[in-house]
């Protein structure tokens, strides 16, 4: 399984949201990192073709998604960052709505959303109103929404966003137990969210890749370069992003 | 300041109280249309005849508002004679037009003079009886008080009787004079201005509720100027929107009534000069009563808005108190309107929440109540009550927003509907796309109230008017048109000829028997009856005559254009269809659009505003197919708006008349004789019922489109309103010609092109193919918008 951005390309007018970017993403979990406005959110708007590309080509086992259109949605799951809900639903029709979308059969959708509402810790909350909801019971629905019907490729922005730490293990490590076999993207600037379990780690700037590599190799790099100003052992992957990603 | 601009900075509060403002200037001028400007416009040749099982009038109806004009001059002709002078001119100009309209050499002005005239005259009788009436009062108290049950000086009766004497004595003497009543009098009728405000008040006392909704009650109640300081604030406010919402509600209706009618100079009249005032006990002007009425009406709605303050935060949760608040109000209004006068709990229903909402009672009204056998006047009772209980609710107010703990409480209701959400959840989980587009519409957007409310509309509409018939002529023509109804043949004109000698005969008997008497052969008495006989023969001649015209142009017609002619009674057809139908179709168009836009409005903007919108995008399902719901959903709810409104119409067709000639085709219909196809009467009415539902469905796809284009639900409500409805209602109520072609309301009434064509489907072909066009139009855009990017 393959997900290709070729020489992808954001314009607003004469601002570049994203310069041509090109990376391939297989099996694993990636881990985004930018400041607010690096183009990480524009790059999951036009991996989930919610926005128009400039230029360039988004190919998923190397055909492009604007040609796969419902195929390739059939194995998208997608959080995005900012929190989208019908209110007066509670969380239980929510996911049924949701799976009914993403064409997921009744009795397949009945066990999954029994599941993910265990595992998302809503299971005592289900018939709640969403609009009842805090903002981080609101952020594990739509957590759960997304990894409705087994995913292959799964975006998530900002998934931890407003979570409180206990919560940010749980889903982290939920995150991390999901099966190999697909593409997570996972789009933060919590770094500690993306330390542990992302197998590459993406550092996006200026609508730039600016560094992609495996945490620890990216640590080590960047030690290398500015070995002699820090103290050894003591190197984290924070600084490594304020080392890219710092002003 | 603040609090005051965050209410109002709410651009919901202002749409709404802007569009409260419009609507209620709208209804009271349509109220003063619908009745007659208060004028009586039956003429004296008016009357009712029965034909086939309905009453149906002679009388072609009188321009109200050119009745009402000339009613003006003639009441400035009246006003400049003493009031005994003025009756006999009036009584005179009365008995002359009269004879004129009888004896059928009336103009349209005549017509016009006699209802001025009329009228006038009823407001002269009620002015010259009026002393009569106020003797009669201390007589009855002389008279009742003879009777042993009444004399009783101890007794609620004999004391109600004394009380009202005595406040009626001070009137004596009183000077009544002529002048426009219309405008006070429409003002003290217009029942809704009082429940627009009620609505004004709600609207304002919710939005103190606004910081509980965003959870921060708490925060407010934790603030130092949050308490007493925010609690004396709000009270101002509600004071001060009382003082505007009755300025401005009740002032658009005087002002209305004042440029409609006229009459601002007649303020200075004695108030019992205005009939609708004649039971005040009190000597005051038209105009200082006005004055004491707003003062009232001011005070008065600022108790009903610390009610309503006091219901809403009484109680913790948001809904719980919603409900307990139409609980109350719910009961005080089944107190105030069903309960007895005579009942031993009446005070409920006089000292009552809707005693100071519908305040006008007060005053039209005389009633005392029995209070420990001490009658007391309901208007005293609750103006004396208004101010205490304006200074305790205050408190009262003031005290609760104070004390209430927003932490305090269990969440009662959220249990319940836990349990409830439980339930709806094991249903709504097994419904599909479609199904959950329905519950969306209906149930989360509260659709199901428009549907509630349109069929309690539709209840209401007319569908049917009466046709006159203006002369006995007519009537035996439509008598014969019945009984010879049928396939025309041979044998119709044949049956026609049998009927031509009967009355031939009937004829020729009068010439022989005046013959006869001629000769003294007959008594007068007896040459009277054949000349009845006669003339009746006569008119029965002419309206046979006029069937048989009928009968041979629709067999000439029926040959040169193949069709079967048939002779049909088509009063049914115009009385739901016809040109004097018009209004009526347009009503039930204008209600059918109305429902649609509000049913549909928020269906493709609730996504947006939920934010849902890239999720949904994502989805696999999320975008086509999704769209192909919508449309769906659209021609459904069309469907359902249309079986509703139009199921009515046929409904009032079949129960009101009895229609042997369906199959008959549809060009032996006058109204419908350039229509181009040859089908029957029902094909021509299933066409017409379809094309109605296109025109709907049409109008159904402009709303989805305008709700995709906007962002918030309020915004697409006020939007598809202002494209599918002001149009229609300023070409149809107001007359302005140049939006005939934006008016969705005429195609979907449909008749009033098919009628302005006569019967040929240019100009409804025209409007089909333009809709049709927007529509498809409009699905593309809307698709477009849907599979594409955002």
């Amino acid at each position: 399984m393959k997900l290709e951005l070729i020489n992808l390309t954001k314009q607003y007018g004469n601002f570049t949201a994203l310069d041509h970017v090109n990376i391939t993403f297989t099996e694993g979990i990636y881990g985004i990192l930018g400041a607010n406005g690096a183009g990480k959110s524009t790059m999951m708007n036009l991996l989930t073709d919610n926005i128009p590309r400039t230029e360039g080509q988004i190919l998923f086992d190397g055909t492009d998604i604007l040609k796969l259109g419902r195929d390739f949605r059939r194995v998208l799951g997608y959080m995005p960052q900012q929190q989208g809900y019908y209110e007066h639903m509670t969380a239980q029709t929510f996911l049924s709505y949701m799976a009914d979308l993403k064409a997921i059969p009744k009795k397949q959708a009945r066990a999954e959303i029994e599941k993910l509402l265990e595992i998302t810790n809503l299971s005592d909350v289900r018939h709640k109103k969403l609009g009842g909801y805090s903002g981080g019971m609101k952020q594990r629905v739509l957590l759960a929404q997304a990894l409705l019907g087994d995913p292959k490729v799964v975006i998530l922005d900002e998934p931890t966003a407003g979570l409180d730490p206990k919560e940010r293990i749980r889903i982290r490590n939920f995150i991390a137990d999901l099966s190999r076999e697909r593409i997570i993207l996972l789009a933060t600037h919590i770094v500690s969210d993306i330390e542990s379990i992302s197998d590459q780690i993406l550092m996006m700037k200026k609508g730039r890749v600016v560094g992609m590599d495996r945490p620890d190799r990216l640590i080590e790099n960047v030690a290398q370069e500015v070995r002699e100003s820090v103290v050894p052992g003591h190197f984290s992957l924070e600084d490594v992003y304020l080392y890219y990603l710092g002003e | 300041m603040r609090e005051l601009g965050r209410i109002f900075s709410r651009r919901r509060l202002t749409l709404g109280l802007v569009l409260i403002l419009m609507l209620n200037g709208f209804l009271f001028v349509r109220e003063q249309r619908e009745n007659d400007y208060g004028l009586d416009l039956e003429l004296p040749s008016s009357g009712f005849i029965f034909v086939d099982g309905t009453f149906m009038t002679t009388q072609e109806p009188v321009d109200a508002w050119a009745a009402y004009r000339r009613y003006s001059e003639w009441l400035d002709r009246a006003r400049k004679l003493p009031l005994a002078d003025a009756v006999t001119m009036l009584t005179d100009e009365k008995a002359a037009l009269s004879a004129k309209i009888t004896g059928d050499t009336d103009t349209e002005n005549d017509q016009l003079d006699y209802v001025a005239v009329n009228n006038l005259l009823a407001q002269t009788d009620y002015l010259t009886g009026y002393g009569g009436w106020l003797e009669n009062i201390q007589k009855n108290k002389e008279n009742l008080l003879t009777f042993s049950i009444f004399n009783d000086p101890d007794s609620f009766s004999g004391r109600n009787i004394l009380k009202t004497a005595d406040e009626f004595e001070k009137l004596q003497g009183v000077e009544l004079t002529l002048g426009t009543d219309g405008a006070v009098d429409s003002f003290m009728s217009f029942r809704l201005t009082d429940y627009f405000l009620l609505l004004v008040l709600l609207l304002v006392a919710l939005s103190f509720l606004e910081e509980r909704k965003a959870g921060l009650w708490s925060v407010v109640h934790a603030a130092p100027n949050g308490r007493f300081k925010l609690a004396i604030r709000r009270t101002l406010i509600l004071f001060g929107a009382s003082v505007a919402g009755v300025l401005l509600l009740y002032g658009t209706d005087l002002a209305l009534g004042f440029s409609l009618y006229g009459g601002f100079g007649d303020l200075d009249r004695a108030v019992q000069s205005v009939e609708t005032l004649g039971r005040l006990p009190m000597l005051t002007t038209v105009g200082g009563f006005l004055v004491r009425f707003f003062l009232l009406r001011i005070a008065a709605a600022f108790l009903v808005s610390l009610l309503l303050w006091l219901m809403l935060t009484a109680i913790n949760n948001v809904k719980y108190t919603i409900i307990v608040a139409a609980g109350a109000l719910a009961v005080e209004y089944s107190l105030y309107t069903f309960l007895p006068v005579q009942s031993a709990f009446n005070i409920l229903k006089y000292f009552n929440l809707f005693t100071y909402i519908s305040l006008s009672d007060l005053y039209t009204n005389y009633l005392n109540i029995d209070i420990f056998s001490y009658p007391l006047g309901i208007r005293s009772i609750s103006q004396l009550a208004l101010i205490p209980l304006c200074l305790l609710l205050t408190a009262i107010c003031v005290y609760v927003h104070c004390h209430k703990k927003p932490a305090a409480g269990r969440d009662l209701l959220g249990r319940v509907a836990y349990k409830l959400n439980s339930v709806t959840d094991k249903f709504l989980r097994r419904l599909h796309l479609m199904g959950m587009e329905l519950h969306k519409t209906l149930w989360i957007q509260k659709g199901i109230v428009i549907v509630v409310l349109l069929i309690y509309v539709v209840f209401g509409l007319s569908y049917t008017v009466s046709i006159p018939v203006m002369s006995s002529a007519e009537q035996a023509a439509r008598q014969y048109t019945t009984q010879f109804a049928g396939e025309i043949t041979d044998g119709t004109f044949a049956r026609m000829d049998a009927e031509q000698k009967l009355l031939d005969n009937d004829l020729a008997a009068y010439e022989d028997a005046k013959a006869a008497y001629d000769a003294g052969l007959f008594e007068y008495p007896e040459l009277d009856k054949y000349a009845r006989e006669a003339a009746a023969a006569q008119t029965k001649s002419e309206g046979l005559s006029k069937v048989r015209s009928r009968a041979e142009e629709l067999r000439d017609k029926g040959a040169a254009e193949g069709f079967t002619p048939w002779l049909i009674d088509e009063t049914p057809f115009e009385s739901v269809y016809g040109s004097r139908a018009q209004s009526n179709q347009q009503q039930a168009a204008l209600v059918a659009v109305l429902a649609l836009t509000l049913l549909l409005a928020g269906s493709m903007v609730y996504e947006r505003q939920s934010g849902m919108t890239y999720l949904l995008k994502s989805t696999a399902r999320g975008r086509g197919a999704l769209i192909l719901r919508k449309l769906l959903l659209a021609a459904g709810m069309t469907t359902l708006v249309w079986t509703v409104v139009y199921g009515m119409e046929v409904y009032a067709l079949l129960s009101s008349f009895d229609i042997p000639a369906w199959s008959a085709s549809a060009k032996n219909l006058s109204m419908l004789t350039a229509f181009p196809l040859n089908c029957s009467i029902t094909g021509a009415l299933v066409l017409l019922y379809v094309f109605r539902w296109l025109m709907l469905f049409c109008g159904a796809v402009i709303v989805l489109l305008i709700s995709s284009r906007m962002k918030r639900m309020e915004v697409a409500y006020i939007a598809a309103s202002a494209v599918t409805l002001i149009p229609s209602v300023l070409y149809v109520y107001m007359g302005i010609g140049a939006l005939r072609p934006l008016s969705l309301t005429l195609p979907v009434a449909a008749m009033p092109l098919i009628l302005s064509a006569g019967g040929a489907l240019t100009d409804a072909g025209l409007a089909l193919a333009a809709l049709l066009a927007t529509a498809a139009v409009s699905t593309a855009c809307v698709s477009v918008q849907a599979r594409g990017k955002s």
